[in-house]
């Protein structure tokens, strides 16, 4: 009687144990995937004034700066499945990019105080976005071993916790950007 | 930054003739305490072999000839030494004309202060050592900017002490080489410590590696493989320890890592710096058994030099694009 009442007590505490590891794994890659968004919240919050502080120098580039700022605008609207929505921040991020690329043909902006301090702002959010992004991917890792492994694998069946995908690094960091290519269509 | 040729060039063309005249200072001593213990040795065997040979040992001289006549002669020897052959600033000199003009050499923004050294409060703050420090010194304090990165080092030695049953105190050492601090070119705010990964990268390692009771910082697992093979990360916060660490950074400290050779320890607290390169032997000191006319004995020195000095490059901490001038 006993025996069976003590296998009964391993049993639940085995339980709650490997629940609550699955809870604190999920939430720190939710506390990951948070900051995420305030990094790229803080991003959209800079896509005007760096159209504004290069517009009126970057003529041949317009098309470039209506996009950004139409991207930025679905972006915030915020309806979007997460799919669209790193589909989305990666098309910024390379935007962004090239933008700061083209800056090279202008001189006279680069040198101004006010640009240097948007781009040093830039490059500030978009290290933060990428170290985000790998502490996300990192903590996903964590929690996705939790819920494949045996034995955690069978309370991830019992209380439904299904593997999270991986985040995957934009286009942009992998291959060089084509500046004429972005400019000419 | 200076190559190992051009140091060639300037030791042969400019300091060849100022080691000369240190040189034969370091010959002189060597000369005068090898006739005061030629002397010495003599006097002691002499003393002894006449007490054996010529005086009957129930006579008092026999007493005097083989214990306090040695002992005589000793002290005498150490007296002679102290007064007569010693160079007492010839370790000062060295330094001014040898390790000071190496420095200079590799940049003139660069400053030395070979009394002073990084104190025990930077060192507590780089949280790289968490054993209680009972005594603590160093020398050879070199201090300046390079571009735009400001950064100063030097020798220091950290020691603990236990007490056995007997009474006893024994002294352990905590660390000892090479300190290093740099302003580093990111803005952050809590602590991210990276240390020699002794434990290697299987399973069992990361269970041990997670527990690790002695700091509050909690393990970072990075996604650089090469880079896991020689260190682990601990940090006060995930995503800030990775804004710190880049893959960049990662790949820099790794090569670092293998051009020198041995653990390093590194840490990264409030915008700032810390890497310490533990070192056997005593950095920036002459040694009076090589002789400095040789470019095989300058050679050693400008290569510690340069390692230290050169971390500024070797890291990239000159890169200011980010928020933080």
């Amino acid at each position: 009687m006993y025996g069976i009442l003590i296998a009964l007590g391993v049993l639940i505490l085995f339980t709650i144990i490997a629940y609550n590891r699955f809870i604190m794994l999920r939430n720190m890659a939710d506390k990951a995937f948070s900051t995420i968004d305030v990094m790229a919240k803080k991003r959209y919050d800079l896509i005007p004034n760096l159209v504004a502080a290069v517009q009126k120098y970057m003529e041949h580039e317009r098309g470039t700066l209506t996009d950004i700022t139409a991207m930025r605008a679905r972006a915030m609207q915020g309806n979007l499945s997460p799919d669209e929505r790193v589909q989305l921040e990666n098309q910024i991020t390379r935007s962004l990019g090239n933008i700061q690329v083209a800056v090279e043909n202008y001189p006279e902006l680069k040198a101004s105080e006010n640009f240097r301090q948007l781009q040093a702002s830039l490059n500030e959010v978009e290290e933060q976005l990428s170290a985000s992004r790998r502490a996300y991917n990192a903590a996903v890792i964590d929690y996705n071993n939790a819920v494949q492994m045996f034995p955690s694998n069978v309370f991830a069946l019992v209380f439904q916790f299904k593997s999270r995908a991986l985040l995957e690094t934009p286009e942009n960091e992998r291959q060089n950007v084509d500046v004429k290519k972005l400019f000419n269509n | 930054m200076k190559s190992l040729q051009e140091f060639e060039s300037f030791y042969n063309q400019t300091l060849f003739r100022e080691m000369e005249v240190l040189d034969a200072r370091r010959k002189r001593v060597m000369s005068r305490l090898m006739s005061i213990i030629g002397f010495t040795a003599t006097g002691m065997v002499l003393s002894i072999l006449s007490a054996v040979y010529f005086v009957d040992p129930a006579r008092d001289l026999h007493f005097v000839l083989i214990f306090a006549g040695p002992v005589v002669l000793l002290l005498l020897g150490l007296l002679f030494w102290g007064i007569w052959a010693r160079d007492k600033n010839f370790v000062a000199d060295f330094k001014k004309e040898l390790i000071e003009r190496i420095i200079h050499f590799i940049s003139p923004d660069l400053s030395y202060q070979p009394a002073n050294f990084i104190g025990v409060d930077s060192f507590e703050r780089s949280r790289l050592f968490m054993t209680n420090i009972d005594r603590y010194n160093g020398d050879d304090y070199v201090f300046g900017k390079i571009d735009k990165t400001q950064f100063w080092f030097s020798e220091v030695k950290a020691e603990y002490k236990t007490t056995n049953s007997k009474g006893q105190t024994q002294w352990h050492t905590i660390f000892k080489g090479l300190f290093f601090v740099a302003d580093f070119n990111k803005h952050f705010e809590g602590s991210t410590v990276v240390l020699p990964n002794r434990l290697g990268r299987g399973a069992l390692a990361r269970v041990l590696q997670k527990v690790n009771l002695s700091r509050r910082e909690k393990l970072v697992k990075l996604e650089d493989p090469e880079f896991n093979k020689y260190f682990v990360v601990y940090g006060d916060d995930q995503i800030e320890s990775r804004y710190v660490l880049s893959p960049s950074l990662m790949q820099r400290l790794t090569d670092f890592r293998k051009k020198h050779g041995s653990p390093l320890h590194i840490s990264f607290v409030s915008s700032f710096l810390f890497l310490a390169i533990g070192y056997t032997k005593d950095l920036f000191e002459p040694s009076y058994f090589k002789s400095l006319t040789h470019f095989e004995t300058v050679k050693p020195y400008f290569e510690d030099i340069s390692l230290a000095v050169g971390i500024v490059e070797d890291l990239n901490l000159n890169t200011r694009i980010w928020t933080k001038q």
